[in-house]
């Protein structure tokens, strides 16, 4: 179980993507939308699974939301994570999801917790981490 | 009516490299050997094989098999690229082509060195299954499938309480049966305090709850069930199969439930057609990547209810003399990882009444899964003929 990688693991953005990765940059959480029906889709893709439509916008949205579960990163599977240690990986669900019943969750560290205090539910935000030249990665902290 | 697939196939060969860690051979060595022992196990020549269905990407392809095995006129080359589930997915392929008349004999094979050579994180990140994976979630640390697979058992703890007794049940009764097999990578006992006690990889998987990186090859033929009946072997035949793809198949972080894997749509459809229900199970040989992947797929099965299988798994039901032993052969867990076409081996070999010193007796009907891409999920339900 080992991996000689020492680098961070880098997005390759898409055509589709790159406006969310590229508001990370600009310290604003944007999900995609259908400009037809409305609903939001995350991860982005070209067609809107709900009515078809290929026209979508980039709407910036509330950073609050809810654990719904998590891991701990106990043994690194890449070099590069063995100099940061363990840390929680926590999928949340974002209240901008809410209203439309649309799964919308982002999967980041949680800073500022232990791993004894993790429990489904618990409230969080969203911090925007620039972790390296040209790259701005979503974190959570409790709220 | 009866489903037109139903009986029309029937496995007729089972073969198996013997399983390690560490091998001087090539992953299609491995494969090839595993293959000609499965043709030879049939009663077959190589020849006999018009069809092939092997593991992909990752192995031996159409023309590695033509110019291996000499065959004179394949007529089939297929991949169902479903990760863990592609080679019970495959069953149903193999199906298709031996009733469909395309095919006589179909071979369906598997050959890795997960241990000598590249390991499981860094094979994922090529499918191209994995390239949401790995463009939003690798970057801030998670890309292992323990990693991936976490969660969901975490969140199956928080809303029904299952516990890590109840992984390290389905890890020691499954050791146990590995050591019964002869074949098998791990060959000592484990006890539940080894299991608690060993080092935390994702939380809340500990090193005994995951699979094995292992080396071997695992192959099998299925055939025609008018062709079997003239083999070698007691005819085994396939009663039931289906495949099933979750919500969110390339990213479980997007999927509204992440206890509902592909199986959940797929099961009815297999027990519908094999005219059997989980109840008349006699054994079952369950993908297990890791001890709770198993937990999850009883349930999406319907051997008991949402959030029962932790204390389904207990009291020695998933033993030998239990009423629903489990991989009977080791599993992935100790015996070897060839993606789970070792599972449907020994579902032949219980079958056929093969399975020495692990034998259920009287084993007359049992299921197989396989899981795998993050949650697709494929069965198969097999019968010994009358
Ligand atoms: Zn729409």
């Amino acid at each position: 179980m080992s991996a000689p990688a020492f680098e961070r693991p880098k997005p390759t953005p898409s055509r589709e993507s790159q406006p969310y990765w590229d508001g990370l940059k600009e310290r604003r959480l944007l999900i995609q939308h259908c400009t037809n029906c409305g609903m939001p889709r995350h991860y982005p893709r070209p067609v809107c699974p709900h009515c078809h439509s290929m026209e979508s916008e980039f709407r910036e949205v509330a950073r609050g939301g809810a654990v719904h579960s998590w891991t701990v990163t106990d043994h690194p599977f890449n070099g590069f994570f063995k100099k940061a240690g363990p840390e929680i990986v926590a999928l949340i669900d974002l209240d901008a999801g809410g209203p439309s019943g649309a799964t919308l969750r982002v999967n980041a560290p949680l800073r500022g917790i232990a791993r004894e205090a993790m429990a489904v539910g618990l409230r969080v935000r969203l911090v925007f981490e620039p972790v390296e030249e040209g790259l701005v990665l979503p974190a959570f902290e409790p709220e | 009516m009866t489903h037109p697939l139903r009986g029309k196939a029937a496995v007729t060969g089972i073969g198996e490299t013997a399983y390690s860690r560490g091998t001087t051979k090539s992953g299609l060595a491995l494969q090839m050997e595993a293959s000609l022992a499965a043709i030879a196990d049939a009663g077959l020549k190589p020849a006999d094989i018009d069809g092939i269905v092997p593991y992909f990407p990752g192995g031996g392809i159409a023309e590695d098999f033509i110019a291996n095995l000499g065959l004179p006129d394949l007529k089939l080359s297929a991949f169902v690229p479903m990760g863990g589930a592609s080679l019970v997915a495959a069953l149903q392929m193999a199906t298709i082509a031996v009733s469909g008349g395309v095919c006589r004999h179909v071979l369906i094979s598997v050959g890795r060195t997960g241990y000598s050579g590249a390991r499981v994180s860094t094979r994922l990140q090529q499918f191209p299954q994995f390239a949401l994976a790995a463009e939003f979630e690798a970057p801030v640390g998670v890309f292992a499938p323990a990693q991936l697979y976490a969660p969901g058992a975490r969140r199956h703890m928080a809303l029904y309480g299952t516990t890590p007794r109840h992984f390290a049940e389905i890890a020691v009764t499954i050791r146990r049966h590995a050591i019964l097999n002869g074949n098998a990578v791990m060959t000592k006992e484990l006890t539940v305090e080894e299991h608690h006690a060993s080092r935390m990889i994702a939380d809340p998987f500990r090193l005994f709850d995951c699979s094995l990186e292992s080396d071997g090859g695992a192959a099998l033929v299925v055939s025609a069930t008018d062709a079997a009946r003239d083999l070698r072997q007691p005819v085994v035949q396939i009663l039931g199969m289906a495949e099933g793809h979750p919500d969110s198949p390339a990213s479980i972080a997007q999927r509204a439930d992440l206890l509902e894997f592909g199986l959940v749509r797929a099961a009815p459809r297999a027990y519908a057609m094999a005219g059997v229900g989980p109840a008349d199970m006699d054994l079952a040989q369950i993908y297990d990547c890791f001890t709770f992947t198993v937990i999850n797929q009883l349930e999406n099965l319907g051997f008991c209810k949402p959030g029962e299988a932790g204390p389904f798994v207990m009291e020695g039901r998933i033993g030998l003399g239990g009423a629903l032993p489990l991989n009977t052969h080791g599993g992935l867990l100790s015996q070897g990882h060839v993606v789970g076409l070792n599972h449907a081996i020994e579902l032949v070999r219980q079958l056929r009444g093969q399975a020495g010193r692990a034998q259920v007796a009287g084993a007359e009907v049992g299921l197989v899964t396989g899981y795998g891409d993050m949650g697709d999920g494929a069965l198969a339900i097999m019968a010994r003929a009358a």
